[in-house]
């Protein structure tokens, strides 16, 4: 992309800024989503001149519908969750993979427990935030946008690559892998990023007479929406070649396979989104920031094998994906970190599942890591008056940790305030 | 070259000194279009070829030119939002009829039945999906009462479910003939029935919670999406009516079939088979029998009393009607116009005829301000470039193609529905969006029906100078149909 259309799109997203809501849906809308804040104030350009140069990756991995945070790192040791769970809690304390006297992994999730093991994994219990919305829709908007207030409308990841990438021009700094549309997390007026559902498909049929009368068709474009189209269009043709080149460079050093037993089939191809995140990052196209989202978490009914089955979708991708990052001798640059919009009710319903709860602990993986368990896991007995369990740290500990020491990112300037950051990082990124 | 910032904005009523004639329809593209890219919108006036807004000045610079104040125009915007595409013949004969009565034809006009689905007789409702969704979009392709099709799309968005937790697509079957036949009817009987539809029943789980140990999930969604919205009720509301609703179980089955499900392994299981389409049943022994307090009063209470109390709160009435304006109007409405609409729709005790004929007889639907400011959602956009084409066979194309562009009928992202408008716009999905329009080209078979007029009857002779210029240098009808169906202005409503 030349110079000038970045000006130009700069200019005419100042435009944009006036007329555009982000569009999150009916609850987004309801939520109050609010016009465009002033981001354009901020010396977006001056920031990018001296933006990150260095090597660091960071893969976020949502899992979406609420992950039960009991299920995941099961409390081994506290009797309490039997009377709480008098369904679900048998198998999985006796199945559990042991990470000490107090705490084990779920059982499907041995891949995880090997790199464990490695002291390649971190995890951060009781993770959440004030006052707790049981809303899907808005604790995932408060996640996104790291602001428990919802006044924020762009994402965390969107502010950083706006404020600290000069992703203008390279639009794969920033990439959703398996999505359609632009995960909340990601989306930033001042961000260009590319969103790639499959790389299969992912092409102009018809080929370079298709794409030049294309790119012809959408350049200038008027209105609400012009920007946003031109700049589609202009990331999906430069992105497609970029593939190109690097597909043929890439030899997938580990299996993957979204072909796995679940209760419910997947909206989401996990497996295959890693696999392409692998490829950007192991062939060098310069992405940094990457996406994905593994769906089917919002577990009201039959919890028992729909997560362990989808534990172990998770465990045998994010495996494949180290492995291969590892092969590629790639692993010391790249942090693979979940999240997800919630735990859930730590009392089981009738239906053999739970209903929307609060705090819940987050897995950070790979070489940068310092292996371990931080924060401190819940109380099974002293609740709050929802009958959730409280959260011990502030989800943006996390976030500070992983774009100061990680990325090497300003936190401040991108949360807003400074948080004292959860230590599981071997060491802060030399900046 | 001449860029815009918002301040000149500012100054935008000068816009309204723009000339605004009525244009020709035959009027083709036959004057050069000049370089100025990003400097205002080409607009086809009568027999010339007319450049607007092209002083810094006068406009943002960057918007669409507004033909609004044209009947014609008006008669294809409301076209263009209501039904699934129109040829030339059917525009001409809308604008005989004119604006107030085409509204009142769009509205009291019973829904066309979609033909009988063989497939729904399967045991267990085990096929595959997207039989569904091609029987779905076949009948958007060739039905005479398209706006019942974007109602029930609208509805299919708001009241979901999705195939993989109903996990029976008989189920999601009936769901979308119940609101087809219902799209037009009123909340509370649409809520009495969203309640105990088993597909519904199936995906928020109503069908295994009991007033013993009740589940909460369709007592969350029920008030944060369906009617309140997130803000007005409690935590406590959400527990205590999840108590109150409880008691729904799935249909009782005309029989059961013994299937093979696994021929290698001998594997068969029982199966339920329903020859009518039925209702979830309530069983008394699973509900809760206690008085329970919900939404500020104390009592027993059951579904209908649930239903009642949040069609009580003055918040339902705004939320669903502000959700209609954002899906037919404009993504920011003003407040005091949702507000005004959710009045008129409370006070006719929640008629969607009154609301909708409110809705597209307002000012504010054929406002500047709401021209081209709805992105069509993926099937939209592919069943009005069909239609276009005049082309009844691209509904396996289109069933296929919506997954790559976020629009995988009877399978939403989430509760939540779709989301709409930017959200429909990513390199991932403008790719799909173009690759459709070669392939729905490509397979036309018979001739491509002329293209001459496409601008004017497809895109209202609105046109961005890049899109004129390529329609004024295209070799032939096949290149002046891509053009007009993969340009951004044929991807707005």
């Amino acid at each position: 992309m030349s110079k000038e259309i970045g000006i130009n799109q700069l200019k005419r997203r100042d435009f944009l800024k006036a007329g555009l809501v982000f569009g999150a849906g009916a609850a987004g809308l309801a939520a109050g989503y609010a016009a465009v804040p002033d981001a354009f104030a901020r010396a977006v350009y001056a920031a990018k001149k001296e933006g990150i140069t260095n090597d660091r990756v960071l893969v976020m991995i949502q899992l979406a519908g609420g992950n039960d945070g009991l299920r995941t790192v099961v409390p081994l040791s506290d009797p309490a969750i039997h009377d709480l769970r008098p369904k679900l809690a048998g198998p999985m304390v006796s199945q559990a993979l042991p990470l000490n006297n107090d705490f084990g992994l779920n059982h499907n999730l041995p891949g995880i427990k090997g790199l464990w093991d490695k002291g390649r994994v971190a995890i951060v219990q009781g993770v959440g935030y004030p006052n707790p919305t049981f809303s899907h829709f808005e604790s995932i908007r408060i996640w996104e946008t790291g602001d428990p207030t919802r006044r924020q409308v762009d994402g965390w990841l969107g502010r950083t690559l706006a404020t600290s990438y000069d992703s203008n021009g390279h639009p794969l700094t920033g990439c959703a892998c398996g999505a359609t549309d632009v995960p909340g997390a990601l989306r930033d007026l001042q961000a260009t990023l590319t969103v790639i559902q499959d790389q299969k498909t992912f092409g102009f049929t018809g080929g370079t007479e298709v794409e030049a009368a294309v790119g012809a068709l959408y350049k200038g474009t008027p209105g609400i929406y012009g920007a946003l189209f031109d700049t589609a269009i202009a990331t999906a043709t430069e992105t497609v070649a970029t593939l190109r080149t690097s597909a043929a460079a890439y030899q997938p050093m580990a299996d993957y396979s979204d072909k796995v037993k679940l209760v419910y089939s997947s909206k989401n191809q996990l497996a295959a989104a890693l696999q392409l995140a692998s490829e950007l990052i192991v062939t060098g196209t310069g992405v940094k920031l990457l996406h994905v989202t593994l769906g089917g978490f919002d577990t009201h009914y039959t919890e028992l094998n729909r997560h362990d089955d989808l534990m172990g979708y998770l465990d045998s991708a994010v495996g494949a994906f180290y492995q291969d990052l590892a092969a590629h001798g790639m692993s010391d640059r790249v942090l693979i970190a979940t999240w997800s919009e919630f735990g859930r009710r730590p009392k089981e319903n009738a239906s053999g599942g739970t209903d929307h709860g609060a705090a819940a602990p987050l897995l950070l993986i790979g070489d940068p890591v310092k292996g371990g368990l931080y924060g401190s896991a819940p109380s099974l007995t002293n609740l709050d008056p929802t009958g959730n369990l409280n959260y011990s740290v502030d989800f943006r500990s996390v976030y500070q940790e992983i774009l100061s020491g990680h990325l090497g990112a300003d936190a401040a300037q991108i949360l807003g305030a400074t948080y004292d950051s959860v230590p599981f990082l071997k060491a802060p990124v030399a900046v | 070259m001449s860029l815009n910032t918002a301040e000149d904005s500012k100054d935008s009523p000068a816009a309204a000194a723009a000339p605004r004639r009525g244009f020709t329809r035959r009027q083709a593209l036959a004057v050069a279009v000049t370089a100025g890219v990003g400097v205002g919108v080409v607009r086809l006036l009568g027999g010339s070829m007319q450049k607007v807004a092209g002083s810094p000045t006068a406009h943002s610079g960057t918007d669409w030119i507004s033909p609004l104040s044209s009947d014609s125009a008006r008669m294809m915007h409301l076209l263009r939002r209501t039904t699934l595409g129109y040829t030339q013949a059917q525009l001409e004969s809308a604008l005989s009829v004119g604006y107030s009565k085409t509204v009142d034809r769009l509205i009291e006009t019973k829904p066309e039945e979609p033909p009988a689905l063989a497939a729904a007789g399967t045991p267990g409702g085990r096929f595959a999906v997207n039989q569904l969704q091609q029987w779905w979009v076949g009948h958007m392709l060739t039905t005479s009462t398209p706006f019942a099709e974007r109602m029930t799309l609208f509805w299919h968005g708001h009241f979901t479910s999705d195939y993989r937790k109903a996990a029976d697509d008989t189920f999601m079957y009936w769901q979308n003939l119940t609101w087809r036949r219902m799209s037009m009817t009123d909340l509370r009987s649409m809520l009495m029935q969203v309640t105990p539809d088993p597909a519904m029943l199936r995906y928020l789980d109503l069908a295994t919670s009991t007033g013993q140990n009740p589940n909460e999930n369709y007592s969350r969604e029920l008030m944060e999406l369906f009617t309140m919205g997130p803000g007005n009720y409690t935590e406590d509301d959400v527990r205590e009516s999840a108590k109150a609703l409880a008691g729904w179980v799935l249909p009782r089955p005309d029989s059961i079939a013994t299937v093979v499900v696994d021929a290698a392994n001998n594997v068969t299981r029982k199966l339920p088979v329903y020859s009518t389409q039925k209702a979830g049943a309530f069983n008394q022994r699973r509900a809760f029998k206690g008085s329970v307090t919900y939404l500020g009063k104390t009592g027993s209470l059951d579904t209908q009393g649930v239903i009642d109390r949040i069609l009580a709160q003055p918040a339902t009435a705004a939320f669903i009607a502000g959700k209609v304006v954002q899906h037919f109007v404009t993504a920011q409405p003003a407040a005091s116009y949702v507000t005004s609409l959710g009045d008129a729709f409370r006070r006719s005790k929640y008629d969607m005829k009154t609301l909708m004929r409110a809705v597209l007889t307002s000012p504010e639907f054929v406002s500047d301000q709401s021209y081209r400011a709805l992105v069509k959602s993926p099937t939209e956009f592919m069943v009005h470039a069909s239609r276009a084409l005049g082309s009844t066979r691209l509904s396996k194309v289109i069933a296929a193609s919506g997954a790559g562009m976020g629009q995988s009928l009877f399978d939403p992202p989430d509760v939540s529905g779709w989301p709409n408008n930017d959200s429909w716009i990513s390199s991932s999905t403008a790719v799909e969006r173009v690759n459709f329009v070669t392939a729905a080209i490509a397979q036309q078979k018979s001739a491509l029906p002329a293209a001459t007029d496409a601008a004017h009857t497809h895109l209202d002779g609105v046109l961005g100078p890049q899109t004129a210029g390529l329609l004024n240098q295209a070799a032939d009808d096949r290149a002046r149909w891509f053009i007009t169906l993969a340009s951004p202005e044929f991807q707005l409503k």
